[in-house]
């Protein structure tokens, strides 16, 4: 039952957002719109994090596995993939070197600010 | 023959034994190449295209797989309010670095593109790929991207930023770890997170709140564009 419980609870926060998406006036995912929810009900003492845990435990450890149908997708696009195949890699390779050096230069970069103020 | 196959059980079933392989040899192996979700899709396309069982037989099940995306996207919640502590301690830094790294990532992903040659659709499918999964299908959708190739090009920037994270600290001469946490989560969402775990307590927690605040970040700068 407590499984069940759990289920229950977090399709409810999802279909919510969904409600909330189809409302907003600017396109914006619901499942980001069911993690900020989320978020908030937690903060507030609306929802427990012990009315979620085992439940939550379970989507995130296997969340690779949700994604294996939408993966295998890819069958029907392996034309594009054979075009673009060495761009793509290329283009990965760079982006994440770039993304990873520019986000740890932000941070030691605030974090000598900050320091530098409480002195 | 075609009944057998159509029924969602084997969609579902496929998967689930696909995976429990995936998970295995990358257990045995021990090395980030080895992913389960890529050993999965490679064993799940090879089946379908040996037997010839068209690709919407097994989305049947597949689309009820796809149903638990969404609650499994909205879990990151949970993980962001058991480190709300780091957060507010932190908040500054990680909101910086985070944008910072969202908006160098899309934009690095815009330019090469263009460099490329590739066309829209591509380039909507490639921008979002340096967050999680779930959110980078949910930009690359709407916005005329190719989902299945965000998919592979999320998967394949995980393991990138899961191998080269520590050669990458090392480069950079990263000696903060609350800098090279947000930096591998940044850059490599879960999968990448996995090897900041490895690194240390503090990489860890700060990996795993740069994957939900960097999608939401990138959310918001996909409306922008």
């Amino acid at each position: 039952m407590k499984i069940i419980k759990q289920i229950g609870i977090l399709f409810a926060v999802c279909w919510i957002s969904e409600l909330i998406e189809s409302a907003l006036p600017f396109s914006f995912p619901a499942s980001v719109i069911g993690m900020g929810l989320l978020l908030i009900c937690l903060l507030t003492g609306f929802l427990k994090v012990e009315h979620i845990q085992e439940k939550a435990d379970f989507l995130m450890e296997n969340m690779a596995f949700f994604f294996v149908p939408a993966g295998v997708s890819i069958i029907n696009y392996f034309d594009i993939l054979k075009t673009a195949a060495v761009q793509l890699v290329i283009i990965c390779v760079i982006s994440t070197v770039i993304t990873f050096a520019v986000t740890a230069f932000c941070v030691k970069f605030t974090v000598r600010l900050m320091n530098r103020r409480k002195k | 023959m075609e009944e057998l196959f159509t029924s969602p059980y084997f969609g579902i079933a496929l998967s689930v034994a696909a995976f429990g392989v995936g998970v295995k040899l990358n257990r045995k192996l021990k090395s980030p190449v080895c992913n389960p979700l890529i050993i999965a899709i490679v064993l799940i396309v090879a089946v379908l295209l040996i037997f010839r069982i068209p690709y919407e037989s097994y989305n049947v099940g597949g689309e009820i797989i796809n149903m638990f995306l969404a609650p499994a996207t909205a879990c990151l919640a949970v993980a962001i309010y058991t480190k709300i502590d780091i957060l507010k301690q932190y908040w500054l830094p990680i909101v910086v670095g985070c944008g910072a790294g969202s908006a160098a990532s899309m934009g690095s992903v815009w330019l090469l593109c263009r460099l490329f040659g590739l066309d829209e659709s591509i380039t909507a499918s490639l921008l979002p790929k340096s967050v999680t999964t779930p959110i980078a299908v949910s930009i690359a959708e709407p916005a005329g991207g190719v989902v299945p190739i965000t998919v592979v090009a999320v998967i394949f920037t995980g393991i990138l930023g899961g191998i080269f994270a520590p050669l990458l600290i090392r480069i950079f001469h990263i000696s903060d770890p609350v800098a090279a946490g947000l930096a591998i989560g940044a850059s490599s969402h879960a999968v990448g997170t996995s090897k900041a775990i490895e690194l240390g307590e503090v990489e860890g927690a700060m990996s795993g709140l740069a994957i939900g605040i960097c999608g939401l970040i990138t959310v918001l700068f996909s409306m922008l564009c």
